[in-house]
This record gives C-alpha cells, sequence and structure tokens, in this order.
C-alpha cells in the first residue's frame, strides 16, 4: 500500500498516547471480558442453591468491574481519537509545507478543487482510520482471544462450533473487502470531480452571469451529482448487506449454541451456567462482530484516501534548494541568460516555449521584452526566480547559476509583479508586507504613493487595513496590480521583474508611475514587459521575442534603425496615435 | 489571510425543528420510499425483540429436559434472525436511496441557487466557504442518513416496547435492573447541551481551514516568490491546530458518555443478579428469564449508546443543515420584473432557455416593445443620476447620468478607479444601484429578465476566465448547437486562426482550471473570438485588448471595426488609440463624469480630453512627460 510507510511513521510519532490508549483499552476488555465469567459463577451458586452471601460476592465484583471498566473506557476512546485527531493534524500541516515546496508547474496539472478535497475529505478518511480503526483493529482480536479462552476453558467442542461460525463470517468479510474499497474509491474520485466543478463554477462566476451560463453550468453538474449518486448507490448496496449479515451470522452463532450447547446440557455433558456464559460472551462479541463491516469500510477508505494523499505526497519538488547553496557575492549581480531553452512538461506538447535565449543585464541596466502573444515572454520572467527550471541553458545572478543557489536567497533577491495580479484575502498592509513582513506603516505608505494606489487607498473606510477579499476582488483590476507592484517594490529587491504589471492601468497612470520609480529603481536591475512602446523605448535594452526566440536585440534607436518587427511595431502604435489627430 | 469573519460566529440557538421541517421538503418527493423504509423499522424491531424470549423458552426447554421444544424453538429463533436481517437491508437500502435522492436534489438547488446570488455575496464569501456549504456540509447530512440517524424516533419506541416486555416478564427485577436509566438519561441530557456548542466549534473551524487552503493553493506562487513559506504556513498551522482543540475537546464528551453507558449496561447485570438471583434461588424465576433479562437489557443499551453517536451525527447535521438553508436563504439577484421586449431578441442570441421569470408582475411594468430594434427614442443604454457604492459610505459613482443611443459607439476613459469598469457591472445588473435608474433598451434593468438582459449583453471582462475543457467548448460557452462553421467564421474574423491552429490539437486544445495553461494574451483573443461567437447586441469592451500586445491588436482592431459596426458599443480603454473612432467619449473621473462629446467636441473644449489628447501625441513623438503635467490633465 502507497504511504503505508507514511502512515506508521505518524503512528509512531504518537506511540507513547497509542501505547497509552491501548494498555487502557486492553485493561477496559480485560475487565468486560470477565464479566460473563462471574456471571457463570453466579449461575453456578444458584444452580447449587448455595447461600445468597456468595451471589452478593459476583454481583459486587460484576459492579466494581463495571465501573472500572467504565473509567478505562473513557480514558482510552479520548485518548487514542484524539491522538488520531494529532495525526490527522499532522498529517494536514505536511501536507500544506509539501505543496508549499512544489512549484508552480504541479499546479498548473493540478485542481484546486481537487488538491482541497483531498486535504479536507481524504485526510479525514486516514484520521478515521487511525481513531476509531486503531481502536477496533486492537479491540476485535483481543475480544476473540478473551472469548477463546473463556469458552475453551468451559467446553471445547462448543468453543469449536462457535469458531467454525465465527470463520464462516470471516470468510463472507473477506469477500466484501474488496468491493467495498473499489466502490468508495470510486465514491471519492466522483465527488472530486464534483467537488472540482463547483470550485470553478464559483471562482470564475462572473463570467458565469455575463454570459448566462447557469444553464449550462447547472446542467453539467447535475449530470456529476447524478453519477455521484449512482455510485454512492452502489456503495451502499454492498456496505447494506454487511451489517444484516454479520447480524444474522451472530445469531446464528447463538441458534448453534442453543441446539447443540442444549443438547450437551440435556446429555449431561456440561452445565447451564456453561450455556448462559457462552450466550454472554456471543453477546459481548455482537458489537465487534455488528462494528465489523463499519470498520473494514473504514479502514478501506482510509487506505484509498492515503493513497490518494500519497500521490501528492510522492511529488518530488522538482524545483529545490542545491545540497550545498552557494551565497551571492556581496556585489552588484547582473543577470545572465545562456543558450536557455524551454519547455513545459505535462503542460502543453513539451514543444520548446523558449529556444536558444541569450542576453545580459549588467548591474542597474533595463532591459524590455516586447513579443506577440504567446512568444514566451512570461515564461522567459518565470525562470528568473525558477518558478520553473529551464530545459538546457543557464541562467547566472551575479555569475552563480541560479540552481547553485538557495531559493530564499535567490528569490529574496528578485521583486517579481506578474501579469495576473494575485492579492489574498486579508488587508492591503497585510498584503503589500508579503515583500516585507518587517516594514513599518510608513514605508507601506511610501510603496503605496510610489504604485500611485496611496490616494485611492486613503479614502477606503479602513485605509491600508482594508481587507482586499479573495483574490483582491474588492479591488479593480488596475488597483490589483498597482498593489502587487506596491507589494514587490516594498520587498526591495535588487533584481525587479515587470511582466506587464500595469497592462490594467491606463497609460498616463503607467508612465506616472514609471516615472516616478525612478528614484526606486536608479541602481536596480529590471526587465521589464509591457506592450506599451512608450514604457518600452527607454529601456537600456530591448529584446524582441518571436516563438521562443530573439529576433531582435538593441535600444530603441538602433531597432529603429534595423527597420524590424521591433520598429514596425513601434510605428504602429505611433500611427494610431497619430490617426487621433486627423 | 486569516479567515475570520463575523459570519462565522457561534450562535446556540435551536432551530432544529424548523431545520427538520425544511429537510422534509427535500424528502417529501421520495417520501413513499422514505415511508416504506420507515415502516420496515418496527418489522426489523419486531423480530429482534421476540429472540430474547426465543431464548428463554429454549433454556426452559432446556431445564424441562424437552428436546423436542428446544428443537422447535430454535427453528423459529432462525425465522426470526432471518426475517430481522432482511428487514435490516430493506430498511437501511431504502433509507440510503432516500437520502442520495434527496441530497442529489439538495445539491442541485444548491447549485442553481448559487449560480443567481449577486456578486456582491461572492465579494464577502471566499470561494472555499461556499464549497465546504455545497459539499462538505451535504456529505455531513448524508452521514445522518447512513448513522440510521432518522431512526431515534423509532428508537424511543425500541426502548418502550423493551421495558414494556420486561415489566411484563417480572415487574421488580425489571425496576431493578432498570434503576440506573434515570442517571444516564440525566448524563445524556448534559452532554447533548455541551456537545452542541463543540460541535458548532468544530464545523467553523473546518470550514476556515478550508477557505485558507482554497486560497493558499491557488496563490502558492505568490507565497513561494516572496518566500513566505513558513509565515503562511504558521497561519494554516493556527487554523489547522484551532480545529484539532475543539474537535478533541467534543471527542471527551463522547467517549465520556460512551462509556458510561457501557458500564451502566454491567451494572445493570449486577443488580439483576444481586436481586433476580434471590428469586431464582426462591424458584420464582427461572434461569431463562434471567437470560431473557440480559438480553433485553443488552438491546435496551444498544439505542443508549448509539444515542450519543447518532445525536453527534444528527448535531452535525443540523448545523450542517443551518448553514445549507442559511445559504439557499441568501437572497438571489432579482430576476425581473418583467419579460425582455421580445423585439431585442435577435435571432442570434436567444436560446431557446430564455424563460422570463416574474411575469407576476409583468403588468405593473410598461409593455413590450415593437417588432422593431430598440426605439431610437429611448436610448440603448442610459444612466440616470446613478450612485452606487461597494460598500456603505464610499460611493464609486456619484450622480452618473449619460446615454448611449442605438448603434452609438460610446468611449469611457478615465483614471483607473474612476469608476468606468462599475459602469459595465451596473448594465449587468451585477450589482444594483443605490439610487438613480440605468436602462437598457429603455426600461430600467431591474425591469428586465436577468437572463434576456445579459444575453443582449456580450461583455469582455478585465480578467478573462476559461473554463477547464477545451478551446472549441469555451468558444461555445455551453451552448452545443453553436455550428462548427460559426465557430470558424468567428476565429477568421478575430484573426485567431493561426493561433488556434499552432495549438496542441487545434480547436480540441486542453484548457485547464482557469485557463492557466495560456498566456493572458491567449485568453483575451479568445474572449475576443467568443464575442464573435455570441455576437450580441451590446458589446462591452472593458479593457479588452489592454494585454495583447500591439501586433495582435492591430490585426484584432480590424475585427473589432467589424463587429462594432451598427452595434451600440460601450469601450472601456485606456489608450486614446481604441477610442479613435468612437462617436462619443465620456470622461470619467473620480466617479463622475467630467466631460461628454465627440472627439472633434472635446479637442474644441479644449478640457481633460484636449490635455489627454495632447499628452498622448508628445508621447507618440518621443518627448518625455514631465510627471506634473499628468497630473494636471487628470487632477485639475
Amino acid at each position: 500500500m502507497a504511504g503505508f510507510a507514511r502512515l506508521i511513521e505518524y503512528l509512531w510519532k504518537y506511540w507513547r498516547r497509542y501505547l497509552l490508549g491501548g494498555l487502557c483499552l486492553v485493561a477496559t476488555t480485560s475487565l468486560l471480558m470477565v464479566v460473563p465469567w462471574w456471571v457463570r459463577g453466579a449461575i453456578d451458586v444458584l444452580e447449587r442453591g448455595d447461600p445468597h452471601s456468595e451471589l452478593d460476592g459476583y454481583a459486587l465484583w460484576i459492579a466494581l468491574a463495571a465501573v472500572g471498566g467504565g473509567v478505562l473506557r473513557g480514558v482510552s476512546r479520548s485518548i487514542i481519537f484524539n491522538a488520531g485527531r494529532n495525526v490527522e493534524y499532522d498529517i494536514r500541516n505536511d501536507l500544506f509545507a509539501h505543496l508549499e515546496k512544489l512549484p508552480l508547474g504541479y499546479y498548473q496539472s493540478q485542481r484546486t478543487g481537487d488538491l482541497m478535497s483531498r486535504a479536507v475529505n481524504d485526510i479525514n478518511a486516514v484520521r478515521m482510520l487511525l481513531g476509531p480503526g486503531f481502536l477496533n483493529l486492537v479491540n476485535t482480536p483481543l475480544y476473540l482471544v478473551y472469548a477463546a479462552v473463556f469458552m475453551l476453558a468451559m467446553n471445547v467442542r462448543l468453543t469449536l462450533a462457535v469458531g467454525a461460525c465465527l470463520l464462516l463470517l470471516a470468510l463472507v468479510f473477506g469477500g466484501f473487502r474488496d468491493r467495498i474499497r473499489r466502490a468508495s474509491l470510486r465514491v471519492q474520485r466522483q465527488m472530486s470531480r464534483m467537488s472540482a466543478h463547483v470550485q470553478e463554477n464559483l471562482s470564475g462566476m462572473h463570467v458565469v452571469k455575463a454570459y448566462v451560463q447557469a444553464e449550462p453550468q447547472t446542467a453539467r453538474f447535475s449530470e456529476l451529482n447524478h453519477e455521484y449518486q449512482a455510485r454512492s448507490m452502489d456503495l451502499a448496496r454492498v456496505r447494506g448487506l454487511i451489517n444484516p449479515l454479520m447480524l444474522a451470522l451472530h445469531g446464528f452463532t447463538v441458534l448453534v449454541v442453543l441446539w447443540y450447547g442444549g443438547w450437551l446440557v440435556l446429555s449431561g455433558q456440561t452445565g447451564v451456567a456453561d450455556l448462559v456464559a457462552f450466550i454472554f460472551y456471543l453477546n459481548v462479541l455482537a458489537w465487534p462482530m455488528a462494528a465489523f463491516g463499519w470498520m473494514i469500510s473504514l479502514m478501506e477508505r482510509g487506505r484509498a484516501a492515503m493513497e490518494r494523499l500519497e500521490e501528492i505526497f510522492a511529488v518530488e519538488p522538482s524545483i529545490a534548494d542545491p545540497e550545498s547553496p552557494v551565497a551571492l557575492a556581496d556585489k552588484e549581480r547582473g543577470l545572465e541568460f545562456e543558450h536557455v531553452s524551454f519547455a513545459y512538461n505535462g503542460a502543453g506538447n513539451g514543444e520548446a516555449v523558449l529556444r536558444d535565449i541569450s542576453f545580459e543585464v549588467p548591474p542597474g541596466r533595463k532591459v524590455a521584452i516586447v513579443g506577440r502573444t504567446g512568444s514566451g515572454k512570461s515564461t522567459l520572467t518565470h525562470l528568473i526566480p525558477r518558478l520553473h527550471d529551464v530545459t538546457s541553458g543557464a541562467i547566472r545572478l551575479g555569475g552563480v547559476d541560479i540552481r547553485s543557489l538557495s531559493l530564499e536567497e535567490l528569490r529574496g533577491a528578485i521583486g517579481y509583479a506578474p501579469q495576473d495580479p494575485f492579492l489574498f484575502s486579508t488587508s492591503i498592509q497585510e498584503n503589500l508586507k508579503f515583500g516585507d513582513a518587517e516594514a513599518t506603516e510608513q514605508e507601506v505608505r511610501r510603496v503605496l504613493d510610489v504604485a500611485d494606489l496611496q490616494s485611492e487607498v486613503e479614502v477606503f473606510p479602513e485605509g491600508i487595513d482594508t481587507r482586499v477579499g479573495e483574490r483582491g476582488i474588492a479591488l479593480s483590476g488596475g488597483q490589483k496590480q498597482r498593489a502587487t507592484l506596491a507589494r514587490a517594490i516594498l520587498a526591495d529587491p535588487e533584481l525587479l521583474i515587470l511582466d506587464d504589471c500595469l497592462s490594467s492601468v491606463d497609460s498616463q497612470t503607467e508612465h506616472r508611475i514609471l516615472h516616478g520609480f525612478e528614484n526606486v529603481l536608479k541602481d536596480k536591475t529590471c526587465i521589464l514587459i509591457s506592450h506599451r512602446m512608450a514604457v518600452i523605448k527607454e529601456a537600456d535594452e530591448i529584446l524582441v521575442l518571436e516563438d521562443g526566440r530573439i529576433v531582435e536585440r538593441g535600444n530603441h534607436e538602433s531597432l529603429m534603425r534595423a527597420d524590424g518587427v521591433y520598429a514596425q511595431m513601434y510605428r504602429r502604435q505611433q500611427m494610431s496615435d497619430e490617426l487621433e489627430e486627423m | 489571510m486569516n479567515a475570520t469573519d463575523p459570519q462565522e460566529d457561534i450562535s446556540g440557538k435551536a432551530y432544529d425543528l424548523a431545520l427538520a421541517l425544511r429537510l422534509w421538503q427535500f424528502i417529501r418527493p421520495h417520501r413513499k420510499v422514505f415511508f416504506l423504509s420507515l415502516l420496515l423499522l418496527p418489522v426489523h424491531q419486531l423480530f429482534n425483540l421476540v429472540q430474547p424470549l426465543l431464548i428463554k423458552a429454549a433454556f426452559d426447554a432446556v431445564g424441562a429436559g424437552d428436546g423436542f421444544t428446544l428443537l422447535t424453538t430454535g427453528v423459529l429463533f432462525g425465522v426470526a434472525l432471518l426475517a430481522e436481517a432482511g428487514a435490516f437491508f430493506f430498511q437501511y437500502y431504502l433509507a440510503m436511496l432516500v437520502a442520495q435522492r434527496c441530497l442529489a436534489d439538495l445539491r442541485i438547488a444548491l447549485f442553481s441557487h448559487v449560480q443567481r446570488l449577486p456578486m456582491s455575496y461572492f465579494d464577502r464569501n471566499p470561494v472555499g466557504r461556499v464549497m465546504t456549504r455545497m459539499t462538505t456540509d451535504v456529505e455531513v447530512l448524508q452521514e445522518m442518513f447512513a448513522a440510521g440517524a432518522m431512526n431515534l424516533v423509532a428508537d424511543l419506541v425500541l426502548i418502550v416496547a423493551i421495558v414494556s416486555i420486561m415489566i411484563s416478564l417480572h415487574l421488580e427485577m425489571a425496576l431493578v435492573s432498570l434503576a440506573l436509566m434515570p442517571f444516564l438519561l440525566l448524563a445524556i441530557n448534559v452532554f447533548r447541551i455541551k456537545a452542541r456548542q463543540t460541535y458548532r466549534l468544530t464545523r467553523t473551524r473546518i470550514a476556515r481551514v478550508n477557505a485558507y487552503l482554497g486560497e493558499a493553493i491557488p496563490g502558492m506562487a505568490v507565497i513561494q516568490l516572496f518566500n513566505r513559506q513558513a509565515k503562511s504556513f504558521k497561519e494554516f498551522d493556527d487554523l489547522n491546530r484551532d480545529h484539532r482543540d475543539a474537535i478533541q475537546r467534543s471527542n471527551v464528551y463522547e467517549a465520556s458518555l460512551f462509556s458510561m453507558v457501557e458500564a451502566a449496561g454491567s451494572l445493570s447485570i449486577a443488580l439483576l443478579l444481586w436481586y433476580g438471583g434471590g428469586e431464582v434461588l426462591q424458584g420464582v424465576v427461572s434461569i431463562g428469564t434471567f437470560v431473557a433479562f440480559s438480553e433485553y437489557i443488552r438491546r435496551l443499551f444498544v439505542p443508549l449508546r448509539d444515542f450519543s453517536n447518532k445525536y453527534a451525527v444528527i448535531q452535525a447535521a443540523m448545523t450542517a443543515a443551518e448553514r445549507v438553508f442559511e445559504l439557499l436563504d441568501t437572497p438571489v439577484e432579482v430576476p425581473g420584473r418583467a419579460p425582455a421586449p421580445a423585439a431585442m431578441m435577435s435571432a442570434a442570441t436567444a436560446p431557446a432557455g430564455a424563460m422570463p421569470v416574474g411575469s407576476a408582475s409583468a403588468a405593473a411594468s410598461p409593455p413590450p416593445a415593437a417588432s422593431s430594434i430598440i426605439e431610437p427614442s429611448r436610448g440603448a443604454v442610459e444612466f440616470d443620476d446613478v450612485w452606487f457604492s461597494y460598500r456603505p459610505g464610499d460611493p464609486v459613482l456619484k450622480g452618473v447620468s449619460f446615454r448611449i443611443e442605438p448603434g452609438e459607439r460610446v468611449a469611457v476613459i478615465g483614471a483607473t478607479g474612476s469608476g468606468k469598469t462599475t459602469t459595465i457591472k451596473l448594465m449587468s445588473r451585477f450589482y444594483d444601484v443605490d439610487s438613480g435608474v440605468v436602462r437598457v433598451g429603455g426600461r430600467d434593468v431591474r425591469d428586465w429578465d436577468l437572463d434576456s438582459l445579459r444575453r443582449h449583453m456580450g461583455v469582455v471582462l478585465q480578467d478573462v476566465f476559461l473554463f477547464s475543457g477545451d478551446i472549441l467548448s469555451n468558444l461555445k460557452l455551453g451552448n452545443p448547437d453553436v455550428p462548427e462553421d460559426r465557430i470558424r467564421a468567428a476565429l477568421r474574423n478575430a484573426n485567431a486562426e493561426g493561433f488556434v491552429r499552432r495549438l496542441p490539437g487545434g480547436l480540441q486544445a486542453p484548457v485547464r482550471e482557469r485557463g492557466n495553461n495560456l498566456s493572458a494574451g491567449q485568453r483575451q483573443l479568445l474572449a475576443l473570438v467568443r464575442m464573435f461567437v455570441v455576437d450580441p447586441e451590446i458589446l462591452v469592451l472593458d479593457e479588452a485588448t489592454s494585454s495583447v500586445d500591439t501586433e495582435t491588436e492591430f490585426l484584432v482592431q480590424g475585427a473589432f471595426e467589424k463587429i462594432m459596426a451598427n452595434r451600440t458599443c460601450l469601450v472601456i480603454a485606456h489608450r486614446l488609440s481604441t477610442i479613435r473612432n468612437a462617436d462619443r467619449i465620456v470622461v470619467f473621473h473620480r466617479g463622475v463624469i467630467r466631460e461628454m462629446g465627440s472627439h472633434t467636441e472635446l479637442m474644441e473644449k479644449g478640457g481633460v480630453y484636449y490635455r489627454l489628447h495632447q499628452l498622448q501625441f508628445q508621447e507618440a513623438g518621443g518627448d518625455t512627460i514631465p510627471p506634473d503635467a499628468l497630473d494636471a490633465a487628470t487632477d485639475p
């Protein structure tokens, strides 16, 4: 079973609790199992017509065992179930920590809803395995051993008859195991699909509304829902059979004891007291037997869930710290791309997105990248903070291959303002402090000012403490972009990457920001993507990207002289501006 | 990133009965199966309760040395067993059938309700929380059915039946063995009160864990870029630990009650021996009766012991139901007071499902327009002294009035946050105005059937959202009847043929969640193609071309001209080039309209627009613009 080793690890971590809980459980069960034996003694007394005092003794013992067993049972259940909850907590934390290590490429190939379903539902199923599952796993065999010992002490042949019945029960059970496992796996898979659909629908609600998509979306959901219903009924059919079967088999065992044991009593081979004790033992066994079905489905569910979790845990963080990271030299650091090629694996068809890209950004210089949609501009910027790793070639920061640096140092040196602004549902200030957790409120206000957001934030009811809603939904597109820019500036990085990060901002604001920026930027190395030529042309070097290749490079003047793709793009924008004059 | 919210507060009010009644509304359609399942319960129990009597008879037969009676009693016992097992299976199966059917109904009801919630709801509620309502909470209700929690009433009947049988067997012995019952019931009641609180707390806290995950997973790249892993982990750990602590407390309650009930079972046996033993000695009762009593005590304590479990499940279910119904009770967008004027439904844009809602109040609305397109006198779109704020006290639009005539092309410009995007949201009625009126086709948008209103408007939003599936399904957008050649024509018009052809699989190229395997520009291009497919009467473009590079935009521009011809258009753009062909220009500034008129008029006027234009020209000329000049343009 995949993930079994991990499960043992968690159990091991809490072995003291499990041991203590287990010991209490053993004590509880011991006390419980001795009760029928005393009942037998009492009946014996009754049969023989002995004095009442001896009977009172048995009654007292039973009462004491009941109270003691009750207390121990409470303790053992609390300890074991809570240990299960501790493991649940640990797994969820570990999963989160693991997810934090996985690269962007992983998230591009996974659905958020599916990951969430695993982090919530599957972990819960594992928890059931380690709480109630563990308890029954210890208890059931213990019950059986005790019952066997006491029964054998009374009557071997009757015990063998009972044993034969229980064997039958175990056989029936084996048949169900696999069917339940498969059925519940299908139910869980379908649940995941359904969750993913809901997640996507909710995230895209504005589109659903704008395009009047409620009906087709509901129709699709309805399909998934019906499929889920059908799969759940498949499971219910199998699971529903188990309990009645267990009940019937248990009853059948009682019947065997009545008939065979009755005959034994009638033929004088055993006493009525033994018969009563047998019935009592079977009664004690009734619960674990009835719960067997539940326990098996619980174990199967837990196993399937652990496998699904292991699928995530097994994903090696393909982008991780090197074994012995090199420290960045304490000097001005330029950036260098050397014959870099890149292809998405899994996402897309593996075709190269970037081919043989080489360029250099000396410290403090600005390089602009232009190119048509899908030419690979954003992908190129993703490679620098190692959101993806190059397929071949190398990227160097301050002369050091970025793969030799610790991720923390590399990313700490980079301020990245992405094209798609992503904010968290906390306050504006907290979002900005992503860049620098120790930043003072004054510094936050300063970068807001640089990003030209200060005046707008001021009119918000709670100023910089205004919560921005999920993904910053309470802000306009431009505000979000400027907030992500401010976040990047607050980090005060040496290398700033602006990936068309002001596309939703009008050109004058963009220009104002970039000019106000000059103080901030003055000795920073900067990579700039924009579709606005007025912004581009001021860069020290301009790279023109086409189909993942650099087709032209140079500064504005030289590119204009060269009269190639760049000049054409530039003239086109200029032309459209001139058209306005007419 | 902490997911606290006043909405998640714990209120201890018990609406259980009201909730049960509402749940009943979902069971009602399947009531025949439900009742059949309920009917099988007493059958199942009857065959169960007869068994101790048969055991007693068997023991009495052994005592009397009657082998034949032992044999026949055993046969009867076997029959009772089979009948019990059969009834049990069908009862469970039918209960699950009802559960699955009515929860499937509930899920659909939830899903379609959520589709109709206003956008403001989604502004306030994280996706993770809504998800929990729609999946986890409904699952909890299913647990209630599965755990046989619906049988609580039947359990009560069972307890009464057992007590009656015990009394009829031997009154005094019955009283003795039941002596512990009052204490037990008291304990159960104490537990019930404690548990109610902890269960609520638990569910609230797991919802927070969910909400956090729902945000952290899509935002993981940001967390990594800013080296925030440790801090995010700490936040997650806090939420996770809070949840664990709450549930561990409830575990202790549960374990206490469970063990109390179990102990009471054994104690009762002790009492029975202590008292009943004397009776046996005196020959008043038989050993068979004693065994029957012990059997009944066991059967009596099973529902009591399971009560704590069932109660836990019911509590969880009621809390879940409360949340689910709260979501179902969240007011939806008002669907509109009258059907859309039939005339506005051009053949291309009106799918079959456009049913008017709320036609009951149609009489109060103006009669539908005549057969021509929109009456020119009415204007296609009209804002009449519109005030609007997302948050109270923070108006985004302050008395905006303007009008777009049918077929007119209006460009809206202004700084970010000046209220441009909000106008679109009000036109499509994502939000309702605080005061004033927004009219489309001469009619208050609140009088429109929402769906037909939106079908008339083609909106390209700032953030282009694609659904997972493939390119084709995104272009067809849920309408499988769109002919292939219409898609091809749209691709041609948007100059996107080449781009789609280059994708692996072409039109069948996979689109992942949110379209995140495509670049922002590619997504926008597809959004434009989508517009050509939808072919709406009113076209609304919100910075649609802002992320598309100049090269692509130049190609698309011609196509825009085509789609905008003879169509009412509202264009929000930041570049003057995009609006050069507008009939009229509306200049927004901080929620008010500063200027309005044609390009020529505004240029002559020499106001804000003129200055903006001059700046853009200078820029194109290659001059660097002093920042204070820009400030002067927008902030005179």
